[in-house]
């Protein structure tokens, strides 16, 4: 079958919300009805029809082209199926998501992943701050899941994050990991100031040193950590994707912290390119 | 019927259901994979008195392995589920945990589990840290040489145990040079293990005894120096007999090694002391797995 295709036929000037163009609300609907469901914008109400040139018939296989950031709450509460976006996304890409797959051959806005409860989250280019984040009166940010940016990430990443991965190949902001309860922060490229700030539990991974690390964390020295083997070998067996984790070895010099949070979490800076199986 | 001279008896061997798991011991190398692997099936050849019975499955490359290492794969059978619950969060606490640079996972992927990292995570004493990669939930314990990963439960599966054959022999070192072949054979069969040490049992028993107490005994009717005592089932040529006990996940990995094993243990021939080949069965009563030594051997 077919994917379900929605193409853009003009950029929008307001926000618009593409929450109800999810596997799980199209699934069984025909052609006609899709066109007619009603989407938020700005402050009206219209059609999927008058925004979006609508074909095919996948519902579980979605693709939304020449998407732009004034897209909203793109795979808002998906669990199951897969978005693939062509374009840049705005913000709250895959809010509350509990599974499936949501491809963003772009960018994504801030706050993707916020309240993510699992599934998987791919960014072919960059993703703004709060990254798998709580938003504010929230305890927990993302619960579960696997966010896989391939550029760079904004201030904030995993913000008060329980559980699950976020990868991030490219560059992140300041404050990475802040907060976080538990789960994992993968961050291949540079890192702005105090990352892990007020962490209290979970693993913040960087392959290169940050800028500052606040004198809250506390040096265990360098480690050969055997997670980090088991870790990168079953990323590398997930899929293609991942494969860029052969050339990263087991041995980082470990943080602990953040003491002033009285935190069990933990800063790993990889000190080692070579495998070292 | 006979084997390169060998009597194969018109007999069959009796198995009962077990539970079964295989776990994955990875270490700094395989010395130490097999250290660890060694110590958890020590005192594990039958469930008569040890609770389970264990074996090393077979050796795992680095690419097969969890997290990249060299491993051992071990399988480890027991009456019940719940025998399982009690002894593998003990054996593997005790016996993987103890072993410098170990990891332990599971090798046996059902809906069906039984915990390991889950009870053996309470040593990290508040600092084990739980992981949740590629949907699998490990536990990370720091220990003195480190950090000690344990998944946190293994899966269980249906297996079968007690498939068995006899080697009736001269003597017996004529009757271990056949066995040891004939394990050796067995140990290439997927999916089954030869509990006792060295694969071969020299002091088979027979179900119950005359003391209360004891569930099981010396099998009188294959003990040589019986004979002419008890209703013995050995001529006058056989000195000594030892069995060969299988478990497997399945009747047709047992079937397997059943036929792999004793033609090996036949190879050997009269001429080399080798003579009957039996089965120990208890009228059917036991188990409702019959594994006919003619039949598998067709």
């Amino acid at each position: 079958m077919t994917a379900l295709i929605f193409t853009l036929k003009t950029q929008p000037k307001f926000t618009l919300d593409v929450s109800p163009l999810v596997p799980d609300n199209l699934e069984g609907k025909t052609l006609t009805k899709i066109k007619n469901l009603k989407l938020v914008y700005g402050k009206e109400t219209v059609k999927v029809e008058e925004l979006f040139a609508v074909k095919g018939k996948d519902s579980n296989q979605i693709c939304i082209e020449k998407s732009c950031d004034k897209l909203i709450y793109v795979g808002q509460g998906m669990t199951k199926g897969t978005i693939e976006v062509k374009g840049d996304v705005g913000d709250f890409l895959g809010q509350g998501m509990k599974n499936g797959t949501l491809t963003v051959n772009g960018s994504a806005g801030s706050w993707t992943g916020n309240s993510m409860a699992g599934g998987r989250i791919n960014i072919r280019g960059d993703a703004s701050d709060y990254v798998g984040a709580g938003l504010p009166g929230d305890t927990f940010g993302m619960t579960n899941g696997l966010i896989n940016i391939e550029g760079n990430a904004g201030d904030r990443v995993g913000d008060r994050m329980r559980r699950g991965i976020i990868i991030i190949q490219g560059k992140s902001g300041n404050y990475c990991g802040s907060r976080i309860h538990a789960g994992t922060i993968i961050a291949l490229g540079k890192v702005g100031k105090h990352p892990g700030e007020g962490m209290r539990r979970g693993t913040i991974i960087l392959a290169k040193k940050p800028a500052h690390i606040s004198a809250t964390f506390k040096s265990c020295g360098n480690l050969k950590m055997q997670f980090l083997r088991l870790l990168f070998t079953q990323l590398e067996g997930m899929d293609a994707d991942f494969e860029l984790f052969k050339k990263y070895g087991p041995i980082a010099h470990r943080f602990s912290g953040d003491l002033a949070r009285n935190g069990k979490g933990e800063v790993l800076i990889l000190q080692s390119l070579t495998p070292n199986k | 019927m006979k084997i390169n001279g060998v009597h194969i008896d018109d007999t069959f061997a009796e198995a009962f259901p077990m539970k079964a798991t295989r776990i994955i011991i990875t270490a700094m190398n395989l010395k130490w994979a097999y250290r660890a692997a060694n110590a958890i099936r020590g005192f594990a050849s039958s469930v008569i008195a040890c609770g389970i019975e264990a074996d090393i499955e077979r050796e795992l490359k680095p690419s097969e392995t969890p997290d990249g290492r060299p491993g051992i794969s071990v399988m480890i059978f027991a009456m019940s589920t719940k025998d399982l619950e009690k002894h593998i969060p003990t054996r593997v606490g005790q016996s993987v945990m103890t072993t410098a640079t170990t990891a332990c996972y599971s090798g046996l992927d059902s809906d069906q589990k039984v915990s390991m990292g889950k009870s053996l995570r309470f040593f990290g004493d508040g600092f084990q840290i739980s992981k949740v990669v590629n949907g699998k939930r490990f536990w990370r314990i720091p220990v003195m040489h480190g950090e000690f990963i344990c998944e946190e439960t293994t899966g269980i599966t249906k297996a079968i145990g007690g498939g068995n054959f006899l080697v009736l022999a001269k003597t017996a070192r004529h009757g271990l040079m056949a066995c040891e072949k004939a394990v050796d054979e067995i140990q290439k069969v997927p999916g089954v293990i030869t509990a006792f040490p060295g694969g071969v049992v020299g002091s088979g028993s027979k179900v119950g005894s005359k003391y209360d107490f004891l569930s099981a005994s010396t099998n009188e009717a294959y003990c040589p120096t019986l004979k002419g005592q008890v209703k013995s089932e050995l001529g006058d040529d056989i000195g000594s007999v030892l069995e060969i006990v299988i478990d497997g996940l399945d009747e047709e990995s047992i079937n397997e090694a059943m036929r792999v094993g004793i033609r090996a243990a036949c190879s050997y021939g009269p001429s080399k002391g080798i003579y009957r080949i039996s089965a120990g069965n208890y009228g059917g009563n036991l188990g409702p797995h019959l594994f006919h030594l003619r039949k598998l051997l067709k």
